[in-house]
């Protein structure tokens, strides 16, 4: 656990030496921009929209540069040699990708109370871009392991977002309006992120909300473990220089 | 401290087995050279030994336990030097130490061994900053501090000047003095004649042959004396053997009829047994 806290606190310092929270301010002021841009007042409805697209594709994004960066640099050979654990390695890349997110939805929560009007639960809305965000840092994982380079992991992130991410959304913005479509799309999980997501304003059956939880619970614990079982893997072929 | 026995591995995409049968063993406090071809499999065997890789056949005991029975705590006790560039590009020296530092219990006195390296007032620097040779000496430096009872180098004094060399090798033996144990791979014959006390050449993912420097020039090297002499306007050559040469009519004829212009000793080197060994020419 002590080592869990060095490693984080590493990730975090090169977070910020490496400029990648730089850019993820720059996409929260990105996003500032399309609330400005709004004419609705009331944006309620908008958010947890805005929210999905940023959590779902900058958690992927997050954990494959830098772990490409690692690889790249060499930086990750010296750490499988040291007693940091695969474990610490993922959690704490996870953490900060949490911590991300997080604080994206802060400033882009501020900015909305302060110049929109907004009324959705925060608490709620929290918790949910805890759970996605750390769901789809486990899939950056996995996308990454199967990805020769950074190119083919981009490559990757778009069919997700093709076949799991834009249908989900497109449900939501009503440009997808078939209920046979939308019961298919429950065994995304992309589905079940959007429905936590938008269960903080209320438009949520219970019955959805446990849905949405367990499929991301059990989820993220499946992925979590499959992360560690093909991280050795990854381990071996990254080792050959 | 290690007994390694009948290892064999292959690569997942190799058809072919890269390591066919390695057995050998290092004694604690001995720097072991493990010598050989490019591509022999010098590295693999390493990258085995380090828990890099994990799917191989045959045993190795450190310490008299099954390398696959030790977890993560297996690192405090060894420390690894690469070849390759292996820091974290934007960090500063001084903030890649620290970092990996704290991941142990022990912590060696890094200040001081990068004054030593002549690295400590480039310490704040960032290490995309650094030559070439200063990564080196860095590498160096991320590999003794945790203050390991192995220490595992590959190529420790490539693309160094010989006097940051010659810091490094002093530092080697430094470590074997205090107890250190060392498996060191190189293709540097000055080093390996310089630092091993036991070398094992690999040829074919086997071990060819172990043993002390001095024993393999005893068994593979003639010891010659080169005689240079003037006859009427040319300069010829010829040879003897040292060991029969008090004996050795011809020679004394030659002393005594001929002008002689030079003579030499002349020793097997490590290069020309390597060759003689693996049946190659060395590369790098
Ligand atoms: N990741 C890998 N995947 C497949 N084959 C590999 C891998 N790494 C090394 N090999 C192969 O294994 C063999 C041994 O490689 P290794 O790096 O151990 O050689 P080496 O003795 O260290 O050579 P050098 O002196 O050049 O460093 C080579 O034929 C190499 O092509
Ligand atoms: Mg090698």
């Amino acid at each position: 656990m002590a080592n869990f806290f060095i490693i984080l606190f590493g990730e975090l310092q090169r977070m910020k030496r490496y400029n990648i929270v730089t850019a993820s301010t720059v996409v929260a002021l990105l996003w500032i921009g399309v609330l400005y841009l709004t004419e609705i007042p009331d944006i309620t409805f908008i958010f947890p929209l805005l929210i999905y697209i940023d959590v779902t594709s900058m958690a992927i994004l997050m954990v494959g540069v830098t772990i490409f960066y690692e690889k790249q640099e060499g930086s990750l050979h010296t750490m499988l040699v040291t007693p940091i654990s695969k474990q610490d390695y993922l959690l704490s890349k996870s953490t900060v990708t949490v911590l991300s997110s997080v604080i994206t939805l802060v400033i882009l929560y501020l900015y909305a109370m302060i110049f929109k009007e907004i009324d959705l639960n925060f608490a709620g809305l929290l918790g949910a871009v805890i759970l996605v965000a750390l769901f789809h840092s486990l899939v950056g994982f996995l996308l990454t392991y199967s990805s020769r380079d950074f190119t083919a992991l981009l490559i990757n992130m778009m069919k997700y977002m093709f076949v799991l991410m834009l249908p989900v959304l497109l449900e939501y913005i009503r440009i997808i309006d078939h209920q046979l479509v939308e019961n298919i799309l429950y065994i995304a999980p992309t589905k079940a992120a959007m429905i936590l997501l938008y269960a903080s304003t209320g438009d949520a059956e219970l019955w959805e909300i446990i849905y949405g939880l367990s499929y991301l619970v059990i989820g993220s614990a499946v992925l979590f473990v499959l992360a560690l079982r093909k991280f050795e893997q990854f381990a071996v072929r990254e080792s050959g220089v | 401290m290690f007994q390694v026995n009948n290892l064999t591995y292959r690569y997942p995409r190799n058809p072919e087995n890269t390591l066919k049968g390695v057995s050998f063993d290092i004694k604690q406090g001995e720097i072991f050279g493990l010598l050989g071809p490019s591509g022999v499999g010098k590295s693999t065997t390493q990258k085995i030994m380090v828990k890099l890789l994990t799917a191989y056949q045959g045993e190795i005991y450190y310490r008299n336990k099954e390398l696959r029975e030790f977890d993560r705590e297996y690192y405090q006790e060894i420390g690894v030097g690469f070849e390759v560039p292996v820091h974290f590009s934007k960090l500063t020296a001084e903030e890649n130490i620290n970092f990996f530092k704290k991941l142990y219990r022990n912590q060696a006195h890094t200040d001081a061994m990068m004054q030593r390296l002549g690295i400590y007032e480039d310490r704040k620097k960032k290490v995309d900053e650094f030559s070439k040779g200063m990564k080196v000496r860095l590498n160096f430096v991320r590999a003794v501090l945790n203050r390991p009872a192995v220490l595992f180098l590959d190529e420790p004094t490539i693309g160094l000047d010989p006097a940051n060399a010659r810091i490094i090798k002093t530092m080697i033996k430094e470590f074997r003095k205090y107890g250190g144990t060392v498996l060191l791979s190189t293709h540097l014959m000055n080093d390996v004649d310089e630092l091993c006390d036991r070398v094992a050449f690999m040829a074919d993912g086997q071990i060819a042959e172990i043993d002390t420097p001095k024993n393999l020039k005893i068994k593979h090297g003639e010891k010659k004396l080169e005689v240079e002499y003037a006859e009427g306007e040319t300069t010829k050559n010829a040879s003897f053997d040292l060991e029969t040469l008090s004996r050795n009519e011809n020679f004394f004829n030659l002393v005594r009829t001929r002008q002689v212009i030079s003579m030499h000793s002349q020793e097997t080197t490590l290069d020309d047994i390597f060759i003689k060994i693996t049946g190659v020419e060395k590369h790098g």
